[in-house]
């Protein structure tokens, strides 16, 4: 049985075909999924989904969303998704740094929820190129 | 005189090679914002799918997520989405007035508001307005991203979920077809599979051609032609497992769906405004052509009237040598 994933973000298409095993970051922790998986929906946090494809990793940063996987379908619908080596890494360094900055001004309950999002966006995408394995 | 006449002809000339050629540029951006129409519509089909799926299994539940949260209204945000640019003919007026008519609407009903402005042209126009409170100035840009929309959501987001705000309402141009378009009042918050939000009072503060949410498949569809090409969904397998609690799944994917909302919003708002200049520039292309025609009537009327005086001049002056 093959395993087949489609990302999709509003924009594009970002991933449309087989897989031999992916591991994404839902929000109750890490989940691996392979060939003939039991049929599960599963919210997606920011996190990396890292797949398996000729016995190489590949790493992808999500921004968030939802996933569907049944009959070897895996379907992730997120609001972004980026592949760690499409991801220019001083830009995505630059980002962290400026979010991380961001936190500690944050003043009041809005600006800390938006700053606190933006900092596990940046941190998610320099993970994705640097993925500890 | 005649070199009068001549130059404007000659200006006239100029500027129908100008419309034109904005009328061309429009046609050809018609068509790539089309294509990123098309583009969001594998997402957003799926998307729908799976909410409409869930929501059937919700049913019977009492959710409980803060997007779909009904709060008595006492503030009120207007997202106002507006073009970057001019020369579209009413397209950015009808749109302010639209936003200045729901203003005076709120004023009326004691609740107060803040604007969200995207888009240059409203930008210019809240700034030259101080008295109205405007909460965040955004640019709109030539192909709406999935980034553009959600750095609107993200704002929409944290005002409503820290309770600064407790509606959302997004204001844009909705594309109906090339030569009509009309601009729309669409709650994005809360989500609420019904609709009208009224206070405790019984005031309801919906405006009255508001478009509402609704959880179900045939507002997904994400077509600036308004077809309905529904792709053939294989049949989901029903002994689907939650992951998380079902309330943990509606959060992750309100926010998508809020998301898509937006971009769809933003990509109308591109297309009317694309649309509306194509057929400004296609009659003002029509009108220097008219001019141009009616402008040489004239010049080669006055020529013409020049040159028998001047046969006439020398058949008299002739004669008199006789």
């Amino acid at each position: 049985m093959t395993l087949n994933l489609s990302v999709l973000t509003p924009n594009r298409i970002v991933w449309d075909s087989e897989v031999e095993e992916i591991v994404l970051s839902t929000n109750s922790g890490q989940i691996g999924i392979l060939p003939n998986h039991a049929p599960i929906a599963t919210a997606v946090d920011i996190g990396i989904l890292r797949i398996r494809l000729n016995d190489q990793w590949l790493t992808m940063a999500l921004m968030g969303g939802f996933a569907r996987i049944g009959n070897n379908e895996i379907t992730v619908l997120v609001n972004d998704a980026e592949k760690g080596s499409d991801i220019d890494p001083q830009e995505a360094q630059q980002t962290l740094e400026l979010a991380e900055a961001n936190v500690k001004k944050a003043e009041g309950r809005r600006q800390k929820i938006e700053a606190n999002l933006a900092l596990r966006r940046a941190r998610t995408r320099v993970e994705a190129i640097n993925p500890i394995s | 005189g005649l070199r009068d006449l001549r130059d404007r002809i000659e200006s006239v000339k100029n500027t129908q090679k100008i419309t034109e050629a904005m009328k061309l540029v429009a046609a050809a951006k018609v068509r790539r914002a089309q294509e990123a129409v098309v583009g969001a519509r594998p997402f957003s089909e799926t998307l729908v799918e799976v909410l409409y799926n869930i929501n059937e299994q919700l049913q019977t539940d009492d959710i409980d997520v803060p997007l779909t949260k009904v709060r008595p209204v006492k503030k009120v945000a207007l997202v106002v989405v507006t073009g970057d640019r001019g020369l579209c003919g009413g397209f950015n007026n009808y749109l302010i007035k639209k936003a200045e008519a729901r203003i005076r609407d709120l004023k009326a009903l004691g609740i107060d508001y803040t604007i969200i402005s995207v888009g240059k042209k409203g930008n210019s126009y809240f700034i030259r307005r101080p008295y109205i409170p405007v909460d965040k100035f955004l640019e709109g840009s030539n192909l709406p991203t999935a980034k553009d929309a959600q750095a609107i959501a993200d704002d929409v987001f944290s005002l409503f979920v820290s309770e600064e705000v407790d509606k959302v309402e997004l204001l844009y141009t909705k594309f109906v077809s090339l030569v009509k378009s009309e601009p729309v009042i669409h709650t994005l918050l809360p989500l609420s599979p019904k609709g009208e939000i009224c206070d405790i009072n019984g005031n309801c503060v919906d405006a009255a051609n508001d478009e509402f949410f609704r959880l179900t498949t045939k507002e997904g569809k994400l077509t600036v032609e308004r077809d309905i090409i529904r792709t053939k969904t294989t049949d989901f397998s029903p002994i689907l497992q939650f992951e998380q609690d079902p309330v943990q799944i509606l959060d992750a994917l309100l926010p998508l769906y809020l998301n898509s909302q937006i971009l769809r919003a933003l990509q109308e708002s591109l297309a009317s405004e694309l649309a509306a200049r194509m057929s400004a520039m296609s009659s003002a292309t029509d009108n220097a052509t008219e001019l141009k025609k009616n402008l040489s009537r004239v010049y080669n009327r006055q020529r013409q009237a020049k040159i028998t005086g001047e046969i006439l001049e020398i058949v008299a002056g002739a004669d008199a040598l006789v």
